[in-house]
């Protein structure tokens, strides 16, 4: 007994100690609280809801023209999408897109009709001077909703003008029926073929005065596009950008700061030297490990519980699912996480080496973790490294415990903590081997 | 190994030698510490006073021979045997961020000292006279101060053995005297006290002392003997009111019990090397008067340790 007392009393050596060492830095603190909530606050603000406004300007050989058809076709079209001008001139219009003074150049083609008759597609040339693969993928879906826009409303117009065109000829056939009618009552009785014919012949111009009715009766915008889609998400909520993504920033928040911090703190004590006096002094690498986890956890846990508390007071972002499962899955993210930063710490050299390793990890859980590109975007062997990052797991947790309101799924969950586990053993075993070697 | 304990060995070791690679750090070092005593580890920079300590304190591994630190091998040591040592390293290794308090209190913690400790650790800083500065971070600590805490911190677990690696190093004389000060104190409680330094002037404060050098241990003997052992006996200076001419000397040398050449240090004064003193001084007054010299002073002379040491170290590299 007593010496399980003893031990926990040298386990709380370094609660107290890593504590003091946190809180005596406040701006330490108040950079880490305010820090990601400024972060997502201004994520939000730079980022409303809407598409990029692409400053374009349409190149035609007859702009007056042009512009009245634009002002047609910017009635039906998403106007936001394009700021534009129309310009005459192509060399000028491409030299503003070259300085950047606009973002698309779109050079309408010459003769549209002329060339549709001659049974070919008038060709939309579309100039950009984007590098961002995401921005090009932007353009390219706004060219291909302008083109469909362009190819509807003339779909349309040609319809309208078939209905009013229509409107003659059903006149013509309603004619046509009476005196087929007219004809088949004239048939002398006996004459079974020619009056077989005459009522055929009726039922054909009736089925097609029909057709024709129905034609002229629907609207032309649903004869051009008769089907439509409708996309039905099964949470309810809308989220906004900063909703989105708040549950990846939290999780990247709490790992950095936990793989910062651990990262440092054995590297430190091995160049002190107290662990020439840890090695001789009866605590044991299991007990300061345990302390070291314990202190952290217990300042991470404070600060998750901050950060989420903002978040959702003030930036309005939701936690669908219970609490709980949000609070157990921050744990085990942030024990995970300390386990690396710890690992790092008994790998480094130097401080130095500490920081550049913890950097590295937080650029690869960036780029790897899910943060801004789905992970079923990526190819089977990288998923290895992404599932490898705390953050990966974390992030998924968070926002199907935040967002969809579900559950942890719990394969994330049991591997996450899974790797934690790993990762305490190999750390025990390192500094085991650090304070007896 | 326990008749050793019985005989109140603290430490002991035999043939003890540790290597790194090729360097030999320290070789065949054969040692008994007394339990308290006051043993000083005396010796140049890199002579291998640390490299012992950490031997013995279990730091490292001995490359051969065997050692006994409170009847127990270091590697063998379980934490009540660990709680039985206290270690004060070279350099200040606490947590700059953390106050005087708070780093003692850590400490503490680690050696698994009780909950209810606050009168201990008040007790250690008035000892090392830190009581008035318990809140301040032990980065805006003075050299000596910064010392001063990391012994308390070595004590705070009431330890019955003491290693203290150089804990003088750097610090201004006033405050050496007060640190040799607490250590007489804490011997003085039943404490065994192994204290390296380089300041070897500091022998004079020990019961036995060890000399080292380039990793062999010359010597240990009590300051005295040490000095007896450099000189070859004791030193006696004569001072005259006539001049001490050659055929003095010379028959000064031609005495049974002096030993070597006499040292002139000036022309009414010598100093010569006797077996014992304490009969010497009486024939040395007999043979003043027979020669019609009128002694002036008489007196045991004791050379400054550094004096010895160098004397002893070139005696050694001498016999090399």
């Amino acid at each position: 007994m007593n010496r399980i007392f003893k031990s926990l009393i040298r386990i709380s050596s370094f609660l107290g100690k890593e504590m003091t060492e946190i809180f005596r830095q406040p701006r330490l603190i108040l950079t880490l609280v305010l820090g990601p909530f400024l972060i997502m606050f201004l994520f939000g603000l730079g980022y409303p809801d809407q598409n990029r406004t692409l400053r374009t300007t349409f190149v035609t050989t007859d702009p007056d023209t042009f512009q009245k058809e634009m002002n047609i076709f910017t009635k039906s079209f998403n106007s936001k999408i394009f700021d534009y001008v129309i310009e005459s001139d192509k060399e000028l219009a491409l030299a503003k897109l070259a300085l950047n003074q606009t973002d698309l150049v779109i050079v309408v083609p010459d003769v549209p009709f002329e060339t549709i008759k001659n049974n070919q597609q008038a060709e939309f040339l579309i100039y950009h001077n984007e590098v961002d693969p995401i921005q090009i993928a932007y353009i390219q879906s706004v060219a291909r909703i302008l083109v469909d826009e362009v190819n509807r409303q003339i779909l349309q117009s040609m319809a309208e003008q078939g209905q009013a065109d229509s409107g003659s000829l059903q006149t013509d056939l309603e004619t046509a029926i009476a005196k087929t009618h007219a004809l088949r009552q004239a048939v002398p009785a006996g004459n079974v073929t020619t009056a077989t014919q005459a009522a055929d012949l009726e039922n054909d111009l009736t089925n097609v005065h029909e057709n024709l009715t129905t034609f002229r009766s629907l609207s032309s915008g649903i004869l051009v596009s008769p089907f439509s889609a409708k996309i039905i998400g099964l949470f309810e909520v809308q989220l906004t950008v900063t909703g989105f993504f708040a549950p990846a920033v939290i999780v990247l928040l709490l790992q950095h700061v936990s793989i910062t911090f651990a990262s440092l703190s054995i590297v430190r004590e091995t160049r002190s030297g107290i662990m020439e006096l840890f090695r001789v002094a009866p605590i044991k690498a299991f007990e300061t490990l345990v302390g070291k986890y314990l202190s952290y956890l217990f300042f991470e846990i404070i600060l998750a519980g901050v950060i989420t508390a903002l978040a959702v007071r003030l930036l309005r972002i939701p936690i669908l699912g219970s609490l709980q499962d949000y609070a157990l899955a921050v744990v085990v993210l942030l024990f995970t996480s300390l386990g690396v930063g710890f690992l790092i710490s008994l790998i480094s050299q130097t401080d130095t080496q500490a920081v550049q390793y913890s950097m590295l990890l937080m650029l690869a859980s960036i780029f790897f973790s899910g943060f801004f590109l789905d992970l079923r975007l990526m190819k089977a062997p990288i998923t290895v490294l992404a599932w490898s990052l705390p953050a990966t797991y974390g992030i998924r947790m968070l926002q199907d415990i935040m967002l969809r309101g579900s559950s942890a799924p719990l394969l994330v969950f049991l591997g996450i903590a899974g790797i934690g586990i790993v990762l305490f053993l190999i750390n025990w075993r390192l500094l085991k081997k650090t304070m007896e070697s | 190994m326990k008749n050793n304990l019985l005989a109140g060995n603290v430490v002991e070791t035999q043939d003890l030698t540790k290597t790194f690679g090729e360097d030999i750090a320290l070789q065949s070092l054969n040692m008994q510490v007394p339990r308290g005593t006051i043993f000083g580890f005396v010796g140049p920079s890199g002579c291998g006073k640390t490299t012992t300590v950490r031997l013995l304190t279990g730091f490292y591994k001995p490359t051969s021979g065997t050692l006994s630190v409170l009847g127990k091998n270091p590697a063998d040591f379980s934490d009540s045997d660990r709680e039985k040592i206290g270690y004060l390293i070279q350099q200040f290794v606490l947590y700059p961020d953390l106050t005087v308090w708070e780093n003692l209190n850590f400490a503490a913690s680690f050696y698994g000292v009780g909950l209810f400790r606050w009168g201990r650790l008040n007790k250690l800083l008035d000892f090392v006279e830190l009581a008035g500065d318990k809140n301040k971070l032990a980065r805006d600590l003075s050299g000596g101060m910064k010392r001063r805490l990391s012994l308390a911190a070595a004590l705070v677990h009431n330890p019955e053995l003491l290693f203290l690696d150089e804990p003088t190093a750097g610090i201004d004389p006033i405050l050496r005297r007060k640190f040799w000060d607490y250590f007489k104190e804490l011997q003085a409680e039943g404490h065994t006290l192994f204290i390296t330094t380089q300041y070897v002037g500091e022998a004079a404060y020990c019961d036995l002392v060890g000399v080292m050098y380039g990793g062999r241990l010359l010597m240990i003997e009590t300051p005295d003997g040490l000095r007896r052992k450099a000189y070859g006996g004791d030193v006696i200076g004569i001072r005259t009111n006539e001049p001490i001419r050659f055929e003095h000397r010379h028959q000064l040398e031609s005495l049974p019990f002096v030993r070597g050449k006499v040292k002139i240090v000036s022309d009414q004064e010598v100093e010569v090397i006797v077996d014992e003193s304490s009969t010497a001084i009486q024939l040395l007054l007999e043979w003043c008067r027979a020669q019609k010299l009128t002694v002036e002073m008489m007196e045991q002379k004791s050379p400054p340790f550094d004096d010895v040491f160098i004397r002893i170290i070139e005696t050694e590299i001498a016999n090399e």
